[in-house]
């Protein structure tokens, strides 16, 4: 056989031996980063995470992942005005992924298949935590304090926990089988000691709950109803929006309101109180606000308060709301309104740049009304602790909730008056019980820097398909009459049509991409999970740098590092 | 370090991977190379069981800077012009052997339209079972960026530049696709580094297909292309996109296949983004006339091809490389 010299020859893949990477000048590296929608959930949840679970059909770690944040998710996805769907970047693509919905479904999924929350029992010398008031804070605080190890005697005024959303939050909306699944399965957790019908400053002490626990959560909300200091006669019947809901909400009835009724207010108590009139048969319901009803392009300072797609459905259910508008005076014959003159309004800044409202002479008009029910807001009622609150509210820090001056004292919730919605709460509640559980470790508390949110243009777009959301069934306007729920939910197809419409943002979803793409077999390829979650790894000693992998990553997810 | 995740040593994992490794690490290729790039893909659905014969060019000078070579596949160097040549006995010698090994022969731009032309053409006429690929980067690239006969028209290359009298390449791109498929050879395709999928099947279609087959797959070159290293894909795509790059299969000589354009791009989209064309964007009336004459060839392109598509479609310029969790797209 024919020698080949040596010369004309080579070994295969000898080529190894020489290490492309020292030509490299900036690196590629997995980067996790928060998505839009984890960035914006009040309550901490990472949608992104727990959709991605959702699509490879593990929906028991979903609701783990979950629930790892919020665990109250039944409630949330269905009360929540769900700002991670504004803020999610599908939403810049087609349409924002329909994460309330899954939230729901998972929360819904897990009641009915008593998934158990990840909590363990207290061990014996566990620290004792009290945290005053079972609305949605209180029980975010008391089931993340549990997780971290901690005893907790929870303090409830009330029979029920649920706070304002169980007294205030209609059930067509959220239905009272939900709430009370959902809250009762927390109440059961080992370590949970729940003390209802005991009001603090009432039957109990700051200083008793101060000497028995090693901390204490305050979450009290905000249930006084505000006083409609207006400069003109009112009657002396008047009756405070959420008095109404309330009663309505607990009894199912109401005081009869024929004719017409005007609610003054833009925020969740008027336009529900709105909705539930019209449910009780009132003919004519108005509703008198400020602000304007929440659309596209409207400045979030001049929109109603209330949930957007309430004030939406509120619209559809024949509720005339004056936007821009305010209360001149109440037009009396005797005790009796018979109307009230109204005046177009708008904030304009002043000579120092401060919004104030501006009412406009010369556009007055009269509307015509048999009653007048203000829903202007609550304000935190400090019986019992009247050294804490200020102007109606507990001043606190904004991050981890610490009450001024205190060091074992912390509050959040409503009571913060800042806020005002449940995932806000449970939020405020999650954060208070790590800031408890860092204080109680003899940790300093640093507020932590804020994550980036991937932007928009860090996407690829190119790999993904246009897809129309899921709609989720929603009650004809005219079928709207008792307490069934308006919103129907997604089924398990419709929840996995919007996990697999996820952008995966600022997370590898393991395309392959960077394994295809890279000119130089400098992406590794992994069969379990690679240290830093990913499936690959990047070989830097033949890494060369071009940077294709990071241009043509979907999701944002390698960064190009010098 | 959970159970589910582990530290990797790459050199283990290298040898682990969940696909055949034609082309290894460790070639001299720039970074970004299209073609390195495209090889890398072509080999990966076409190995085990080939050969190279490869003719000059940056593939063949990066992949073996001796003593070392990155195949890992038998590989021999022709010269500039004779690759089909030399694959064509290659594949008489193997057959003679009763061996099952198929052959290809690779060759750049200048190795097919140019030089290489008539062995290729001899080879086809032939009837030799051979796939051989052009990976087409528009240039002579490994001599330092000279026209050739698939250099697009008014690109700038050190043998074409802008000037007084012309505005970069006077001639057009050869139609070589078409002067192939007049071989009336079984399989005939485009493919660009942009749509792997794409490109993969169409590998895997020349070889079942088996007898003289041809595929031409583009390939930018960040240096002679002028554009950054990490925009090499994009700019693929963006050929295709356009219409500069009509992605195409024929059999026997007929066209049966395209891959249709969901949304067609402007010619600016692709050119903006090279170097090679920047006397292109100079604002003056030629360079005006210029773009516009670029414009028509896509334009005439999309008509000859009918490749306008007609909605949202899986196999399309958007939907071709839609990426899934867990990647199954390239499956
Ligand atoms: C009509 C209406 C509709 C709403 N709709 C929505 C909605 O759709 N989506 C949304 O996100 N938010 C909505 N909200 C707001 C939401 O209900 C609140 O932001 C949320 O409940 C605040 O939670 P919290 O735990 O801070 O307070 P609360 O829910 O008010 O709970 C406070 C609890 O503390 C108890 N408590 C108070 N004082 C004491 C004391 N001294 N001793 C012991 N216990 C005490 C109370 O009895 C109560 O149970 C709505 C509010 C209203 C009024
Ligand atoms: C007969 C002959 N003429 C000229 C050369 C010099 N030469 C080597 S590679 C090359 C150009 C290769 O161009 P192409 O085939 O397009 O491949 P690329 O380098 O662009 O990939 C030339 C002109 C040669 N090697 N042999
Ligand atoms: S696409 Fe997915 S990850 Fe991105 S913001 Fe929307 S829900 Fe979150
Ligand atoms: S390209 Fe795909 S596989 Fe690679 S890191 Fe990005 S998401 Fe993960
Ligand atoms: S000159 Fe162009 S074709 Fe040659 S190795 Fe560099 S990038 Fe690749
Ligand atoms: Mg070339």
């Amino acid at each position: 056989m024919t020698q080949i010299p040596p010369g004309a020859f080579a070994q295969p893949g000898t080529s190894l031996e020489f290490k492309t990477g020292s030509w490299r000048v900036q690196r590629p590296v997995h980067r996790h980063r928060a998505a839009p929608c984890h960035a914006a959930c009040p309550a901490g949840e990472d949608a992104q995470a727990y959709l991605a679970r959702v699509e490879v059909g593990d929906l028991q770690g979903a609701w783990e992942t979950l629930v790892s944040a919020n665990p109250l998710p039944a409630i949330t996805g269905r009360v929540c005005p769900h700002p991670c769907e504004t803020a999610c970047n599908r939403g810049q693509y087609d349409e924002a992924i329909g994460i309330h919905a899954v939230e729901r479904y998972l929360g819904d999924e897990a009641l009915r298949r008593e998934w158990p929350y990840p909590v363990p029992a207290p061990g014996s010398d566990a620290p004792r935590v009290a945290v005053v008031g079972a609305g949605p804070a209180g029980l975010a605080a008391a089931y993340h304090l549990l997780r971290g190890g901690c005893r907790v005697t929870l303090v409830e005024a009330l029979a029920a926990a649920g706070g304002t959303v169980r007294t205030a939050i209609p059930r067509y909306r959220l239905p009272l089988d939900t709430l009370e699944a959902e809250t009762a399965r927390l109440l059961a957790l080992p370590g949970l000691d729940f003390r209802p019908h005991t009001q603090l400053g009432r039957d109990v002490s700051l200083e008793e709950l101060r000497s028995e626990h090693a901390a204490l959560f305050l979450a009290p909300g905000r249930r006084k109803g505000q006083e409609w200091n207006a400069d003109f006669a009112i009657p002396g019947d008047l009756h405070t929006g959420l008095h109404l809901l309330e009663t309505w909400v607990a009894e199912g009835t109401l005081p009869d309101h024929p004719g017409a009724v005007a609610i003054v207010g833009g925020g969740n108590t008027a336009v529900d109180l709105s909705r539930v009139l019209r449910r009780q048969g009132v003919p004519s319901v108005h509703l008198i606000t400020h602000q304007r009803i929440p659309a596209p392009g409207v400045p979030a300072e001049d929109v109603m308060r209330a949930n957007p797609r309430e004030v939406a459905q509120a619209v559809e259910e024949g509720v005339t709301i004056h936007e821009h508008r305010g209360v001149r005076r109440l037009i009396l014959r005797g005790e009796r309104v018979v109307g009230m003159e109204l005046v177009h309004m708008k904030k304009l800044p002043d000579a120092d740049g401060r919004l104030q409202r501006v009412a406009f002479e010369g556009t007055e008009t009269v509307l015509h009304v048999d009653h007048v029910i203000p829903a202007i807001g609550q304000e935190v009622d400090p019986a019992g602790f009247e050294a804490l609150v200020e102007r109606g509210r507990i001043p606190v820090d904004p991050w981890w909730g610490r009450v001024q001056g205190q060091t074992h004292l912390f509050a959040g919730g409503d009571a913060r008056g800042d806020h005002g919605s449940v995932s806000e709460a449970v939020g405020d509640g999650r954060r208070a019980a790590l800031g408890i559980l860092a204080v109680l470790a003899g940790e300093s508390l640093e507020p932590p820097t804020p994550p980036e949110p991937v932007p928009f243009s860090d996407l690829n777009l190119h790999y993904f398909e246009p897809a129309p959301a899921a709609r989720e069934p929603v009650l004809p306007p005219q079928e709207r009459r008792g307490l069934e729920e308006v919103e129907g939910g997604l089924d398990l197809h419709g929840v996995r049509h919007e996990a697999h419409r996820c952008l995966s943002c600022g997370e590898c979803l393991a395309c392959d991409n960077c394994w295809t793409l890279c000119p130089d077999q400098a992406v590794l390829k992994t069969r379990e999970r690679a240290a830093d979650g990913s499936h690959y790894v990047f070989d830097y000693d033949y890494c060369k740098g071009c940077g294709i992998c990071a241009r043509e990553c979907p999701t944002g997810y390698i960064r190009m590092e010098s | 370090m959970s159970a589910e995740t582990a530290r990797h040593d790459a050199k283990t994992l290298r040898h682990q991977q969940p696909r055949f490794r034609g082309l290894e690490a460790g070639h001299r290729a720039c970074q970004g190379c299209g073609e390195a790039l495209a090889a890398r893909l072509v080999t990966e659905a076409a190995g085990p069981d080939v050969m190279v014969a490869n003719a000059t060019g940056c593939l063949e000078v990066f992949t073996t800077p001796w003593p070392q070579s990155a195949w890992r596949l038998p590989w021999i160097h022709s010269v500039f012009g004779n690759a089909a040549a030399v694959a064509a006995g290659m594949e008489a010698a193997l057959k003679q052997q009763g061996r099952r090994t198929r052959v290809l022969a690779f060759a750049g731009d200048g190795g097919t339209f140019d030089i290489g032309f008539q062995a290729l053409s001899g080879m086809m006429e032939r009837g030799h079972d051979v796939l051989f690929v052009c990976f087409d980067n528009e240039a002579y690239m490994n001599t330092g960026v000279q026209r050739s006969g698939s250099t697009p028209h008014a690109a700038m290359t050190n043998t074409s530049p802008p000037g007084t009298a012309r505005m970069g390449k006077r001639h057009m791109k050869k139609d070589i696709l078409a002067i192939l498929a007049a071989h009336r050879i079984p399989y005939a395709a485009t493919a660009s580094v942009a749509y792997p999928s794409d490109l993969r099947k169409k590998v895997r279609r020349a070889m079942d297909t088996g007898g003289p087959v041809f595929l031409q797959v583009h390939s930018p070159c960040p240096l002679g292309w002028g554009h950054d290293s990490d925009l090499t894909v994009q700019v693929a795509r963006l050929a295709v996109q356009t219409g500069l790059f009509p992605l195409v299969e024929m059999e026997r000589g007929e066209l049966i296949g395209t891959l249709p354009i969901r949304e067609v791009r402007p010619v600016t989209d692709y050119l903006r983004l090279q170097q090679r064309f920047r006397h292109l964007f100079a604002g003056d009336f030629r360079a005006e006339k210029e773009l516009e004459h670029l414009q028509a060839i896509a334009d005439r392109n999309i008509e000859r091809f009918e490749l306008r598509g007609g909605g949202k479609e899986r196999y399309d310029t958007e939907g071709a490389d839609t990426v899934h969790r867990g990647g199954d797209r390239w499956a």
